[in-house]
């Protein structure tokens, strides 16, 4: 609803706005909408004034269709496939996070999703030399964690302390703290963030659903509301900004007992890829603490139900302690 | 209001009949006519997206490789457009094609550039900017003949925001999908265009036993009445749960792969007669595949 303003567009002065808000015009859309032969006989504007203020209103406001090619030409430039450092889930996901997309982690408490984003974020500041946003809800993150994971990758104090300064954190518990945070990343914080070196490529929010969650349920409406406003807001920063963006959820048990993800149907459409991870139950478990099954419940570039296995405590995915050689380089696709 | 001599030809010039868009969908012969609406509704994961894809690539594409060199205007209102999966099922159709002759990557470039220059997008990002973008497409309607088909994806995006908005009173929450609605049924009335709009489920099915008769069917919809009755064809989309068909696979795989079934059940009223239609399709690289 965009109310109509005094001298928001060449012509619109203070009479013309009063006798329109006496013919019961308030907002740009009741101005479109409304038939402007009657509006300006009522109002005893001349008709062409009117329909040129209309057309002024109209292209400020509304969205501009873009030909197929053009978008095409955009996205093949801007668009980025961020690698995850583990050679098990980027296999999942298609080679890593695509940027422009949000992908959803889920698992169970204990399943390991911030041990996950943790990886990531250590392997995109470090490796690939980009700056990550880090908005943690739950209060799991802690630098010292960053700093041992940051360590199994390199010796050099300085390299670490590079990487650490590419990972910004948010600490924030309650919806609108989160919204306020991602309306300011949108309207100049990730520019800012960007004097560390390199551009905020990944913005991972562990968990959205910790702060969702107690707000579904009940009579009132303004959890879901509030839902598909945190959604729209990280879609808008994903493709504007051309960021990757991570969110984990919890899971709960489906009608038919089996696991899913949380927060229900109406947020089920929001994330582009979802994968699911659980802890490994064997019997033979005990000297490998760290396996972990990951299985892609939705994606549009490859089949479901496809599980892939890693260890959490081998992000890397490396058997052995040499560094060289066999690790691949993972770099970002220009 | 006047309208110049070239906006009354391109209001009354008829715009490509949709009938023939997917005729394994549709119950014989009754595809979406001029100025028909079809609603694509199911779940998560269903394949509406691929559907909507699929039908996309059947208008943009060259006659040669199967398609109808329609214009077409998709409006996406949550973002889902994903513009590397609908390019690799279009070179994938473009090949299949043209796959005797000898082809250039340059042309095929070139064919591909000139499909999606066939394409229009608009992003939106609230009912009241979809508002406004209706009023806008009414000037694109009018300057490019050829659009005929309009692709929303989807139109229940705003659905939670707009109840919140609009606080106790149903109608106030109506509203904005209202006036979209009606505004919709004059485009439709004027333009002689199709629409095709997908819409989200928001309750999850029951599923076993123990759903009673008094919960509400989750197929029903429950956006607002001006869009209820805009609807002529309402497809549902669903999985085919359990058995896990064997789809073959390409020849040289040594592995059978199992691919997931979709089913869509198509029942469209129109002139007081009602008809219906069950059919399945999988998911391939090359886009949709009637099984």
């Amino acid at each position: 609803m965009v109310v109509l303003l005094e001298g928001m567009c060449p012509g619109l002065d203070k009479d013309l706005l009063r006798s329109l808000r006496a013919a019961d015009i308030r907002t740009v859309e009741d101005l479109v909408s409304s038939d402007i032969e009657d509006v300006a006989q009522k109002c005893s504007v001349s008709y062409k004034a009117l329909l040129s203020i209309r057309r002024v209103l109209l292209a400020q406001h509304t969205a501009f269709p873009v030909s197929g090619a053009d978008l095409y030409e955009e996205l093949l430039s801007s668009t980025a496939i961020l690698s995850t450092g583990n050679p098990s889930l980027d296999k999942l996901l298609d080679s890593g996070l695509y940027t422009g997309e949000i992908t959803e982690l889920s698992g169970g408490p204990g399943s390991g999703k911030s041990q996950v984003c943790f990886g990531v974020s250590v392997h995109i500041a470090h490796r690939l030399k980009q700056s990550v946003i880090y908005i943690d809800t739950t209060g799991g993150l802690t630098a010292s964690r960053l700093l041992q994971m940051l360590q199994t990758e390199t010796d050099n104090t300085d390299e670490q302390m590079e990487a650490l300064q590419r990972i910004h954190t948010f600490r924030l518990f309650d919806v609108c703290a989160l919204l306020d945070c991602l309306y300011g990343l949108c309207s100049g914080g990730l520019h800012k963030a960007r004097v560390g070196g390199g551009s905020v490529k990944a913005v991972i929010v562990d968990s959205v659903s910790a702060v969702i969650a107690p707000l579904l349920g009940g009579r009132h409406n303004e959890g879901m509301s509030l839902m598909i406003q945190v959604a729209a807001a990280l879609k808008t920063m994903a493709k504007d900004f051309s960021v990757a963006v991570l969110v984990t959820n919890h899971v709960t048990r489906s009608g038919s007992g089996e696991v899913q993800p949380g927060l229900g149907v109406s947020w089920s459409h929001i994330p582009r890829t979802r994968i699911l991870l659980e802890r490994v139950e064997t019997g033979a478990c005990v000297s490998r603490p760290g396996r972990r099954r990951v299985t892609l419940v939705k994606s549009s570039r490859q089949a479901c139900r496809i599980k892939e296995d890693f260890d959490l405590q081998r992000w890397s995915g490396a058997d052995g302690e040499a560094p060289s050689g066999k690790r691949k380089l993972d770099q970002a696709d220009p | 209001m006047a309208e110049s001599g070239t906006q009354l030809f391109a209001r009354l010039e008829a715009r490509r009949c949709l009938k023939d868009i997917e005729p394994r969908l549709f119950a014989d012969d009754g595809g979406p006519d001029h100025g028909e609406v079809v609603e694509l509704y199911g779940p998560e994961g269903t394949g509406k997206t691929e559907l909507l894809y699929h039908l996309l690539c059947r208008c943009v594409l060259p006659v040669a490789a199967g398609g109808l060199e329609v214009d077409v205007v998709f409006v996406d209102t949550d973002y889902s457009l994903d513009m590397f999966r609908l390019v690799s099922i279009l070179d994938n159709r473009l090949n299949a094609g043209v796959s005797t002759s000898l082809t250039s990557a340059r042309s095929n470039d070139a064919a591909l550039r000139s499909c999606l220059s066939r394409l229009l997008v608009v992003h939106c990002c609230s009912s009241s900017q979809l508002l406004l973008t209706f009023h806008f497409l009414e000037t694109t309607l009018s300057s490019r003949p050829s659009v005929a088909l309009l692709l929303i994806d989807s139109i229940s995006a705003f659905y939670w925001p707009d109840r919140s908005e609009g606080g106790a009173s149903v109608t106030r929450q109506e509203e904005k999908l209202s006036k979209c609605s009606e505004l919709m049924a004059r485009l439709l009335r004027d333009y002689r265009i199709t629409i095709f709009a997908t819409c989200h489920t928001i309750r999850r099915s029951s599923s076993g036993p123990s759903s009673s008769s008094s919960a509400s069917e989750p197929d029903r919809s429950y956006l607002c009445r001006s869009w209820q009755r805009l609807v002529t064809h309402r497809l549902l989309c669903s999985r085919q749960e359990a058995e896990n068909k064997l789809a073959p696979a390409d020849g040289g795989n040594r592995e059978l792969r199992s691919r997931q079934v979709f089913s869509v059940h198509c029942s469209s009223s129109w002139m007081g007669t009602k008809a219906s239609r069950v059919s399945s399709f999988t998911v391939t690289d090359g886009g949709v595949e009637f099984t």
